[in-house]
């Protein structure tokens, strides 16, 4: 397969919903590329004494809506055009969320596996005076992304404050709760992409109480989808897998112990009362809801047809390849896309920067209600669109997004 | 005539004896070699004059006891090359030659000089003579009287069927039977006078006891001037070191013992040899000694630990480094090699130990026969009382006992687990601990036997060589906390880094393996359990990044348990629940947002279910990895090679680290060993591939069979295709063809891993015949080659002298002529002819086949950091 560069997909899947809303031009055109971005060369001395050159990026795709939002990828493989791409996304996430925020990312290409702690602390710190000029609390906010760490966060918003001399957590989110994190952090993905569940339920008139659920990836995102899938949504845990494979018991798998095992063992493999099951068997199950929450394009034309799930909540990015879409909306597979299922993480990153800015902080009852009420909005928002335009949920989830973004393009006078 | 008497050439000595039989072992206790002789001659003579086959088997310095004549077939052997070769080919000589042999032997003295104990030397009359007599066969021995220790005279007197004794007195020449088996006569035990056709036997009173009384001094007392070496040479140094002016090292003399005491206590090894003359003082042999139960040498593993000890400790004066301080003392005791072969040949384990090879393919559950069958040997009184010394000694502290094989931890050949070791808890009364710590003993006696270990040897080529099994018996390191009994910490640390995960990484500074509790983690491969590695030159990085640091990190531990008197695991989590274990905050991480944290105090705050072992404040506050780096590089240094140790450490209240050294061996690195040229000048038809970032090297030539798995094709398949594709790998692997011609293993990903998605799932048992091992990159798939955690698979491959190397098809340099490998007949079906489905992704190539003669050659240059699989010449097209 040839890889494609990210960045022109990111065009495609645009142009595509431009097409649609029927966007005049010049709007199209700045939709479709960064509104700002920076290149730096970094230097750094490491542990020992050698001076290494990074290259690092930082790309504000559109601040329309609000100050720019998006995580730091530290990466072997980060190129300007997966950051351009990944900006892109954070645009249509926060958009399709309606957080006052705008989409950027950040990539800076190194192998943090090659690195020691007190490396990627000057790194970090690097990174972020070279940068400085792009940031504030009213212009760009990073987060955590791909081998990015609330350490890491730490460090950085330190490096910022001591730039600027003055307190200013806000700049970035995803930090220590000890210095201005918020609660609820850790699950806000899965339980983002719950409260969406459930709210599609309603709408199909499903009644998720001792339906089943199949998990797919079981990493952050999977294990805590068990665990809401669960408490929130009173679904029963029949199937889970990982990268070695999965577990299935048709009368119901223990989702605590399930974690435990994976977080002790590393994997699930020998879980006691289970059969084995491999992840394209998972896939097929006959469940209610289906999370699939481990790797890009596991539902493709090959197996889309077999796929029997009611609703499928997208934990993962891009699980589902634009032919296997197609399929899933011809077999009334209720799909609900990764960029609003699983943006109960830039919610509360957000929340995180709205409770630096009050510099008060709420109890994380009040983190879940307040993620309720905004993913459950999304949610409504996105249906609306698809009963409106009968297109599939992510067409639907785009139209919304795009639509809001250029409608603040327009109101600001840009187009 | 009895029908089985063979005339000794003598008629006159026939008559004495009642005439010499098949199966008869005859031993002549001489004083002078001519006796001997005079005996032997005729024997000879008469058994080529009958056309029996008669055979000479010469092995001492002494002058010819027959000379070379038609009829006699002269066999050499050489006793310098140790008791166990040397008992090995006899018997391999009785067994060939076959029923009804007449052999001489030279003077069976002459083995002592060399084996240096009268214990050898009884046991390997004690089970040759059996053999002998299976076969039918007459043999002739002689012994020097009053040179050999009285026990070992007995253990000869009781498992022979004829002993004479031979003197001269005033000029005639006496012989006086002392054992005849089997055969009586009212005179036959009286000495006679040689002399005339009739041996008259001396029945008189007077000159029987004026005979007798000349010859023994005083009968009933051990009067021998033994010239075994193992007490002699003792006793001449002791002598020395209490004389006035003390040992002197400068009088050749003096020097020479000191030598000749070093080899019998750690061997001839010349490196061990050049180390051990060098740096052990005469107190230092002398303390061995003292500890040292039975006789014999100490073996591998015992003289690596005290030599590497030494080294460290004479470095203070040498380099100014002053190991002392830190490192703790030892207080180990040693069982001497010859233990063993008694212990064998007084169980009769000796003949099925000689009769086990690679070939008789010992099943897991024939081994476990064996293993009882040694369980249920018995020590001599006298060893079962050096034990209960020892014991008495060591109270009820935890002991350990190791294997310290002779060919173990020579260099080259590492045997890396083969042999056991057993923990001994030592807890009971004494009755109890002696039992323990015996069956511990029998059962390390037991893995020279077991089928790992016999395969190794062949492998190695060592299946010949002397393998006598020394043990070691250490002290546990480590304190009581409730009712176990462990070390803070134990690793294993390499000087050179074999596991260089990141281009950063220097590979001359060695790495560490670390774990908390007992080493038997760090140095055995446990399942979903891991040690913290640490690159000496970059003690921080690790190869992993946030929430896979808890998973590659130890999380059960190996432990003594007092109360239940058990080496045993435990959960970590259960055992440090209640977190008063000192120092934790040195050895754990908090896991928080999947970052592990370390912690800011002295104090483990925060769940006890997010702690994870990292040992980052060890690293960091402690000059641990430091420390261990300058042991390994003074140790290298005097090796003049490239060493791995084990050891324990531990943390004092001011946070400085004491360390145990338990042992050092040379490692062993493929391809720095020999010089490789890379060739200059080839056809670009000729290359198969190049390989450019690479660990391991050397040279293979004359490789018949690559088996290539295609790294797309495989890629496509579902989980399960790819796990029966890794047995088919092993069922290549364990082909009969496998062995005689030399195979290259291709394929994607990392091998061996568990993680089916990363790369071919094979074991080291389904690969362990390839001579080069290749990983192919298709980072597309996600797969690339980095042998990461597979750590002692990647051992096992440098132990096996397997070549690994990464191949990265995108990258141009690599030169990867995927064509050949794809087009080339795939002969799969031929050998696997089930395999059908796997046919177009597991290609098996017959390379003279497929180039018309030419064979396939791997040069790989770690040096150069290049290698490169050729076709060894130019054949037709491909």
């Amino acid at each position: 397969m040839i890889e494609m560069n990210p960045f022109k997909i990111a065009q495609r899947q645009l142009d595509v919903a431009a097409d649609r809303l029927g966007l005049d031009r010049a709007t199209h055109e700045l939709l479709r590329w960064p509104q700002r971005e920076l290149r730096v060369t970094i230097p750094v001395m490491m542990d020992d004494g050698e001076i290494h050159i990074f290259h690092a990026y930082r790309v504000q795709f559109n601040t329309a809506r609000g100050p720019a939002k998006g995580g730091i990828r530290w990466h072997p493989d980060e190129t300007i055009d997966t950051v351009r791409a990944l900006a892109a996304w954070m645009t249509w996430k926060t958009a399709v969320v309606d957080i006052p925020l705008g989409g950027g990312k950040g990539g800076v290409t190194c192998n943090p596996k090659g690195m020691s702690e007190v490396e990627k602390q000057r790194l970090a710190r690097a990174y972020i005076r070279a940068i400085a000029p792009m940031l504030s609390i009213s212009k760009d906010v990073p987060a955590p992304d791909v081998y990015t760490t609330p350490q890491i966060m730490g460090w950085m918003m330190d490096e910022y404050e001591t730039l600027i001399g003055q307190h200013h957590p806000g700049v970035i989110t995803g930090k220590p709760i000890p210095i201005g994190g918020s609660e609820g952090r850790g699950d806000a993905t899965a339980r983002g992409g719950a409260y969406v569940t459930r709210e599609a339920a309603k709408r199909l008139n499903i009644d998720l109480d001792g339906k089943t659920m199949a998990i797919q990836g079981f990493g952050n995102a999977g294990q805590y989808a068990a665990l809401l899938g669960s408490e929130i949504l009173g679904l029963k845990l029949v199937a889970a897998s990982d990268s070695r494979g999965g577990i299935f018991n048709a009368k119901g798998l223990d989702p605590k112990k399930v974690v435990d095992h994976k977080l002790k063992t590393g994997n699930l493999e020998r879980f006691p009362e289970a059969e084995a099951i491999s992840n394209e068997e998972l896939l097929e199950l006959d469940v209610t809801v289906l999370f699939p929450s481990a790797l890009e394009n596991v539902i493709t034309a090959a197996n889309a047809g077999r796929i029997k799930c009611k609703i499928s909540c997208e934990l993962a990015n891009g699980p589902t390849t634009p032919e296997a879409d197609e399929i899933l909306y011809q077999n009334n597979v209720f799909v609900l896309p990764d960029f609003l299922a699983n943006a109960g993480g830039v919610t509360v990153s957000y929340f995180e920067q709205v409770q630096n800015a009050y510099n008060f902080y709420w109890p994380l009852a009040e983190v879940h209600e307040r993620l309720d009420e905004k993913m459950s909005r999304a949610f409504h928002g996105v249906y609306q669109m698809y009963l409106q335009e009968k297109v599939d949920m992510r067409q639907a989830a785009y139209l919304v997004s795009v639509a809001r973004v250029a409608e603040a393009c327009k109101l600001r006078g840009w187009v | 005539m009895h029908p089985s008497k063979i005339p000794s050439g003598i008629p006159a000595l026939d008559d004495v004896l009642q005439g010499i039989r098949l199966g008869d072992n005859v031993v002549w206790q001489v004083e002078r070699l001519e006796d001997y002789q005079y005996f032997a001659e005729p024997f000879a003579e008469t058994a080529i004059a009958l056309h029996r086959r008669t055979v000479y088997l010469r092995f001492a310095s002494h002058p010819p006891v027959l000379t070379p004549r038609p009829g006699l077939e002269i066999i050499e052997l050489d006793p310098g090359l140790g008791f166990d070769y040397f008992t090995r080919e006899t018997h391999r000589l009785i067994e060939a030659y076959g029923r009804e042999v007449m052999y001489v032997f030279d003077n069976l003295s002459a083995l002592v000089v060399e084996w240096a104990t009268d214990e050898l030397l009884a046991n390997f009359f004690q089970i040759t003579c059996p053999l002998l007599y299976e076969f039918n066969t007459i043999a002739y021995f002689a012994l020097t009287r009053g040179q050999h220790a009285h026990h070992a005279v007995a253990r000869i007197r009781d498992t022979t069927q004829i002993l004479v004794d031979i003197y001269q007195t005033r000029g005639q020449m006496h012989i006086h039977p002392i054992k005849v088996w089997d055969r009586y006569s009212p005179q036959m035990f009286l000495p006679h006078l040689v002399a005339g056709d009739q041996w008259a036997p001396l029945s008189q009173s007077q000159e029987a006891a004026k005979v007798l009384s000349s010859v023994y001094q005083s009968p009933l007392l051990d009067t021998t001037r033994p010239i075994a070496p193992w007490e002699s040479v003792y006793q001449k140094l002791l002598h020395y070191s209490h004389s006035p002016s003390g040992f002197d090292e400068t009088d050749p003399e003096q020097l020479a013992l000191k030598l000749e005491l070093n080899r019998m206590l750690i061997g001839h090894h010349p490196v061990f040899s050049r180390l051990a003359d060098r740096y052990f003082t005469l107190d230092d042999l002398f303390q061995i000694r003292n500890r040292l139960i039975g006789a014999g040498r100490i073996g591998g593993k015992a003289a690596g630990m005290l030599l590497a000890r030494r080294i460290l400790l004479a470095s203070k004066e040498e380099s100014g480094i002053d190991f002392s301080e830190r490192l703790d003392d030892h207080d180990s005791f040693y069982i001497g090699s010859d233990v063993f072969f008694t212990f064998l040949v007084n169980n009769d384990l000796f003949r099925l130990r000689l009769h086990l090879t690679c070939n008789s393919a010992t099943s897991r559950d024939e081994f476990q026969e064996i293993e009882q069958r040694f369980l249920a040997g018995h020590f001599s009184p006298t060893i079962q009382e050096q034990f209960r010394a020892m014991l008495d000694y060591y109270g009820q502290a935890p002991i350990i006992v190791r294997s310290s094989s002779l060919l173990e931890d020579s260099f080259g050949n590492a045997f890396a687990g083969k042999y056991s070791s057993v923990f001994c808890p030592n807890q009971g009364n004494p009755e109890v601990r002696l039992s323990e710590f015996m069956k511990a003993v029998k059962l390390v006696y037991a893995s020279a036997l077991n089928p790992d270990a016999l395969c190794y040897r062949s492998k190695r080529g060592l299946g010949e060589y002397d393998e006598q099994m020394a043990i070691l018996v250490q002290r546990v390191s480590g304190m009581p906390y409730r009712h176990y009994f462990f070390p803070t910490l134990a690793g294993v640390a390499f000087s050179r880094n074999l596991y260089a995960w990141n281009d950063r990484i220097d590979p001359r500074q060695g790495i560490i393996r670390l774990v908390f509790g007992l080493g038997t983690r760090a140095v055995d491969r446990v399942d979903s359990d891991y040690p913290r590695m640490i690159a000496i030159s970059h003690p921080h990085l690790r190869p992993e990044v946030g929430v896979k640091v808890s998973k590659y990190s130890q999380h059960h531990m190996d432990l003594i348990d007092l109360k239940n008197n058990l080496f045993t695991t435990q959960s970590l989590t259960d055992l440090l629940s209640d977190g008063d274990y000192p120092n934790l905050h040195l050895l754990l991480s908090t896991m928080r947002d999947h970052y592990p944290y370390d912690p800011i105090s002295k104090k483990m705050l925060g769940s006890k279910d997010q702690w994870v072992f990292t040992f980052n404040n060890l690293i960091r506050q402690t000059d641990l990895v430091s420390f261990i780096g300058r042991i390994l590089s003074k140790l290298e240094e005097a090796y003049g090679q490239p060493v791995d140790i084990e050891f324990t450490a531990s943390v004092d209240p001011v946070d400085r680290v004491r360390i145990n050294l338990l042992q050092c061996r040379p490692l062993y690195l493929p391809g720095t060993l020999e010089e490789v040229s890379m060739p200059d000048s080839l056809d670009r038809q000729q290359t198969l591939f190049r390989a450019h970032r690479m660990i391991s090297g050397g040279l293979v030539e004359q490789i018949r069979y690559i088996l290539y798995i295609d790294p797309k094709r495989y890629n496509r398949l579902g989980f399960e295709a790819k796990k029966s594709l890794g047995r088919m790998v092993g069922q290549i692997n364990r082909h009969p063809s496998i062995g005689s011609d030399k195979i290259i293993m291709m394929g994607p990903g990392r091998w061996g891993t568990s993680n089916i998605a990363l790369g071919v799932n094979v074991s080291y048992a389904d690969i362990d015949n390839a001579s080069v091992l290749v990983e192919m990159a298709l980072e597309e798939a996600g797969h690339v080659p980095e042998v990461s955690y597979g750590t002692h698979f990647f051992h096992d491959l440098i132990e096996a002298r397997i070549i690994y190397l990464p191949v990265y098809p995108a990258d141009a340099a690599s030169e990867l002529q995927e064509i050949f490998f794809e087009t080339a007949p795939n002969v799969l079906l031929e050998w696997l002819p089930e395999a059908g489905e796997f046919e177009s992704i597991l290609r098996l190539i017959d390379v003279p086949k497929a180039t018309k003669g030419a064979f396939a050659q791997v040069v790989a240059d770690p040096r150069r950091q290049q290698a490169i699989c050729f076709l060894d010449k130019l054949a037709s097209p491909i």
